[in-house]
């Protein structure tokens, strides 16, 4: 039989860079153009089998807009990853995304798996910004980095598969289900031990 | 005769004065005895003068001289006149004013007014009977030659003949006591009009001593009166026996004739002594006829005498004249005189004829006149003979038809009839071909009304058949995907089984549903608002979820119809105006009727606004909307086609709401730029917009919302006062729900994840529209309770099945679509508004105090927080700048 984990994932970014189309796509398979703004949060999940275990996404779907940033705590608190969305049309968005960043690094869960997706690649007509900067970003910062499109389904599966590569296997029986949060003491443990 | 009774010289003055005492004296026992006196208020016309005008006298009869005398007011002594009722008529005309009627002696025409017909009637009645019993005894005495002449010899006869007519036809009038009476003269006079109108111009010196006397208050000295006018009046005159009982004219009449002749003697010259002397006698013997009061003869023979004496001493100078020259030149003087005489009698002769022929010249004129009249009166008679002539011409020709008709030939007349005997078969065949049809009608409509009875019944059933079948079926499903998702431990067929099951349920779904759209028609794509009634779910699951819940709401809908909501309706359309008052408060929670939504939405914004409702505020908004670009306005351009979507009135592409939906939002964004634009209005203003349809309105109820409604910085950038909200939800849940409480605690489940935007957002889209435009129906009236009494409802409503699911990620995706699942809103209601209770405001008020001073703490706290770790970080990146190379040596 194989182990069930469960994995609390966030996604923040700014408003309208396509969030929950992410997150729709991903789950229901679906595309709707005008999928009503998040108020507050979304919740949905979708299990993905990796490896020898089942990873049970618990997504949680954040609203964009400047002023709920406040309530993104309750969202990224405990959470094993994190989607940072952009839109590639939109270098505000950019711009954004490194807010988040900053803000995860600062109260996030340490070792939080961070995703940059830059999404909305099906207009790359309207580019804003080049997939080069954001490549370049990720690397500074250690995070994945998937251009994405929610409208055709173009990296989408790739982006949570990259997520579920990133999340360490359980080490051993005793960690239970709540290997995310072991993990990152885990990993506490080893920088405090380099320092 | 009333003019000669007052106006006039002194002397006659003195003379009538007497008689007048006399009538007082006479009025004052009368006054004692029980016996009604006919006096009272009546309004007279005056006649002379420039204007004529009503004025009010007091009337008072005199039975002695059967008199009607009349003064000013009750209290005043002397009279201003009086009318002599024995010789006059009494008259009321049919088109005078009420009350009015006429009494005419033969020199006046008296014309008075009555306070009412009745008082009317009761004058004209009394004077009728004071006339009659005045000549009636009358007769008995001793009359003037004249007089007796003048009257009928059955006069007697016949006034009682009149009077016991009169009695016949008109029944005797009560008696107005507030009018007429002796009461009536202790009443002020009842004409209020001014007191000048009424005193009369005619006998100025009669007002003087009735003020006079008035003033004295004292009847029995009336000072100046008698002092004036009795002076020269020895008592004896009114002591003479039969002074009494000569009637009022005969003693004017015999106080009259010396005086004329007195007159006339005073006016002629000492020339005319002769013929005087000759005059003498007849007068003396006129005064002995007349039995003339002896200071009169006194006087007049007095006068005699001296006339008798100067021609005496005229005759004595002739006699003593010493000369015949001298007595011819008295002859020649006289001769002179009569020279002088007879030509002034000639010229009275010429004037005489003068007057004459002016005389004649008026005679002809008369008769002119009466020719005219004549004339006249002939016309008159030709117009009526002409008339009479037109109208027997009008009745003739009105026979007439019948006439042509009768011309009408026979067998015309026979074929006529016939048809008319076929039209009335006709008839009669329509009429019970009509009544039966009119039967028919009835029983078919009876029948009809039965069927269509039972087919809602049936459809009822049907929809609450398929709901559960749909139920059943959703249960089947998951139970399918459990299996699915357990699929790896089954056994390689059941897993086979279990996939082809779930391949063919979808495919039975999607035909079932094209069967479906034949059997439901009932279930409409959109209700009223144009919300999707079955949402469009792209999950399997979630789809056959959906369409329970509008079948659902569909039999729950049918169900309520007519047993609450019909009278509900009814109950609202009586309700034209609107107040605030308990019962509206019951009705606004039991859901508006569609109809009266958009009135009552508007009533309620516009009641909370008025006072900053300026005229134009929305137009000058949307002006600087145009002119200066609002930084929120990117963030609701891209909101405005995610709004509402599964509305069909912003969804089409050519709506006209989202356009309008811009302008509410801008023009917000202006209004308040505090807050400006957060996500989570465009629903608001949306939902405003499809009741309220008008855009002004909709901005005002945005406004009302946000800032009446909700309390402050609930939508503003940190959004503190909502996530207050969260909080003292939570206290809220604890209490009224202590066993889902402890679920929660005990899977760790924070509610606030999922309850955030129900308050935010007011419940849109969280809720089914028809439940959301109930909750905010109460919402807008009573405020931001309603909104903590429906979320609590709504996991009061499901508090058993979520007690039931024992893993916190399940309930988490239960809590997700719950609200979409609730069909029964009169069951949320009944939740929210009953068992909720009691929910006081001031409870809710502190707790939001408290937990915002909490809250702002731990904000603060944060801050600090964050800003040793800025401060941290930037310590360990100096030192790691250090220690970079043991590190990379470490990792060697």
């Amino acid at each position: 039989m194989m182990a069930i984990r469960e994995l609390k994932v966030c996604l923040l970014g700014d408003t309208g860079v396509g969030k929950s189309s992410i997150v729709c796509r991903f789950v229901q398979d679906h595309f709707d153009h005008n999928i009503s703004p998040t108020i507050g949060a979304s919740f949905m999940t979708k299990t993905v089998p990796c490896g020898n275990e089942l990873h049970k996404f618990l997504i949680w779907d954040t609203a964009g807009q400047e002023r709920f940033h406040s309530l993104a705590p309750m969202y990224y608190r405990g959470s094993a990853a994190a989607v940072i969305v952009y839109d590639i049309t939109k270098q505000d968005s950019f711009h954004t995304l490194k807010k988040w960043v900053k803000e995860l690094k600062e109260h996030g869960p340490e070792n939080i798996v961070m995703a940059i997706a830059g999404n909305k690649c099906d207009l790359s007509d309207l580019r804003e910004v080049p997939m080069k900067d954001a490549k370049e970003y990720a690397e500074s910062i250690g995070a994945i980095v998937v251009e994405t499109s929610a409208k055709n389904a173009i990296n989408i599966e790739e982006l949570f598969q990259g997520i579920s590569r990133q999340i360490p296997p359980l080490d051993s029986h005793e960690n239970g289900n709540n290997g995310a949060i072991k993990l990152g003491k885990q990993t506490t443990q080893t920088t405090r031990r380099c320092c | 005769m009333e003019d000669r009774f007052i106006i006039g010289s002194a002397k006659e003055r003195a003379v009538s004065s007497p008689q007048r005492d006399l009538g007082n004296a006479q009025l004052n026992p009368s006054r004692e005895e029980p016996r009604k006196k006919l006096c009272g208020y009546l309004n007279k016309l005056g006649v002379k003068g420039p204007i004529k005008a009503w004025k009010s006298r007091w009337f008072f009869y005199d039975e002695n001289k059967c008199h009607l005398l009349y003064c000013r007011t009750a209290q005043d002594v002397n009279p201003l006149g009086s009318i002599d009722l024995s010789s006059a008529g009494f008259d009321c005309k049919v088109d005078a004013d009420e009350g009015v009627f006429e009494i005419r002696t033969p020199s006046r025409v008296f014309i008075l007014k009555a306070f009412s017909k009745q008082a009317m009637m009761y004058w004209l009645q009394q004077l009728q009977m004071k006339r009659w019993a005045f000549c009636n005894t009358q007769t008995g005495l001793p009359v003037d030659s004249v007089t007796a002449a003048a009257l009928p010899a059955n006069e007697s006869l016949l006034n009682e003949t009149i009077h016991t007519e009169g009695e016949g036809f008109l029944p005797p009038v009560k008696t107005p006591t507030d009018v007429v009476g002796l009461k009536a003269a202790s009443l002020p006079a009842p004409q209020l009009s001014d007191a000048l109108q009424n005193i009369s111009l005619k006998h100025p010196w009669t007002e003087i001593q009735n003020t006079i006397y008035n003033i004295c208050g004292t009847r029995q000295h009336p000072g100046n009166g008698r002092s004036i006018s009795g002076a020269e009046c020895p008592g004896t005159f009114s002591s003479l026996p039969f002074v009494a009982c000569i009637p009022a004219w005969h003693r004017e009449i015999i106080v009259q004739q010396p005086c004329q002749l007195l007159k006339e003697t005073g006016f002629s010259g000492p020339a005319a002594t002769s013929f005087r002397a000759g005059a003498v006698l007849p007068v003396v013997v006129c005064c002995d006829d007349h039995s003339m009061s002896p200071q009169e003869l006194v006087k007049l023979l007095h006068k005699a005498l001296e006339a008798a004496q100067q021609e005496k001493r005229a005759s004595s100078m002739y006699l003593t004249a010493a000369e015949d020259r001298d007595r011819l030149e008295l002859v020649r003087h006289k001769v002179r005189q009569i020279v002088e005489l007879s030509s002034r009698v000639e010229a009275l002769e010429t004037d005489k004829q003068e007057l004459e022929q002016s005389v004649a010249l008026r005679d002809r004129r008369v008769e002119e006149l009466q020719e005219h009249v004549q004339l006249l009166m002939d016309k008159n008679q030709a117009k009526q003979q002409v008339i009479l002539k037109l109208t027997e011409q009008i009745a003739q020709d009105l026979s007439e038809p019948v006439q042509e008709a009768d011309a009408v030939a026979a067998d015309t007349l026979y074929k006529q009839q016939e048809e008319i005997e076929h039209l009335k078969d006709d008839l009669d065949a329509y009429r019970t071909q009509n009544q039966f049809l009119n039967s028919e009608i009835h029983q078919v409509t009876k029948l009809w009304r039965s069927v269509a009875e039972k087919e809602k019944v049936l459809l009822m059933k049907c929809a609450r058949l398929q709901a559960r079948s749909c139920q059943v079926e959703s249960k089947y499903l998951m139970m399918l995907r459990r299996l699915q998702e357990a699929s790896p431990d089954l056994a390689r067929g059941e897993a086979e089984l279990v996939k082809s099951l779930i391949q063919e349920a979808l495919q039975w779904d999607a035909k079932e549903e094209a069967v479906e759209a034949l059997q439901l028609n009932p279930v409409r794509e959109y209700d009223d608002y144009g919300f999707m009634t079955i949402p469009k779910y792209e999950a399997e699951d979630w789809k056959l979820l959906a369409k329970i819940q509008a079948l659902e709401i569909k039999s729950n809908n049918l169900l309520s119809h007519t047993a609450v909501e019909k009278p509900l309706g009814e109950r609202w359309a009586g309700m034209a105006e609107l107040s605030p008052s308990a019962e509206l408060k019951g009705l606004i929670r039991c859901g508006i009727p569609v109809e009266h939504r958009q009135r009552v939405w508007k009533w309620i914004v516009t009641r909370r606004l008025s006072h900053h409702h300026a005229a134009n505020h929305y137009e000058s908004l949307l002006r600087q909307c145009e002119r200066t670009e609002h930084p929120a306005s990117r963030q609701i351009e891209l909101d405005l086609p995610r709004t509402l979507t599964n509305n069909r009135h912003f969804t089409s592409p050519t709506s006209q709401l989202v356009p309008k939906l811009r302008r509410v939002l801008l023009a917000f964004s202006w209004q308040n730029p505090a807050i400006g634009y957060c996500q989570g209005l465009n629903r608001l203003a949306a939902i405003a917009l499809l009741v309220l349809e008008e855009e002004e309105s909709a901005f005002w109820c945005l406004v009302h919302i946000v800032e009446n409604l909700m309390p402050a910085d609930y939508y503003s950038n940190t959004l503190i006062a909502s996530q207050v909200d969260q909080r003292v939800f939570k206290d809220f849940l604890s209490e009224k729900l202590p066993r889902l409480t402890a679920h929660f605690e005990q899977h760790r489940i924070d509610v606030s994840l999922i309850t955030f935007n129900w308050f935010l957002v007011a419940f849109v889209d969280s809720l089914v529209s028809d439940i959301l435009l109930r909750v905010w129906d109460a919402f807008l009236y009573e405020g931001t309770k309603v909104i903590f009494r429906y979320a609590l409802a709504i996991f009061k409503y499901n508090e058993e099945e979520i007690l039931q699911i024992h893993d916190s990620l399940e309930v988490y995706q239960y809590l997700r679509f719950f609200t979409h699942m609730i069909g029964d809103g009169r069951k949320l209601m009944s939740i929210a508004f009953n068992d909720m209770n009691p929910f006081p405001m001031k409870v809710l008020q502190n707790r939001r105090a408290t937990h915002r001073e909490e809250l702002e703490a731990e904000l603060s706290e944060l801050e600090r927080i964050k800003a040793q770790y800025v401060k941290e970080q930037a310590e360990q990146v100096a030192w790691h700048l250090d220690g970079a190379v043991s590190e990379e040596e470490e990792e060697m």
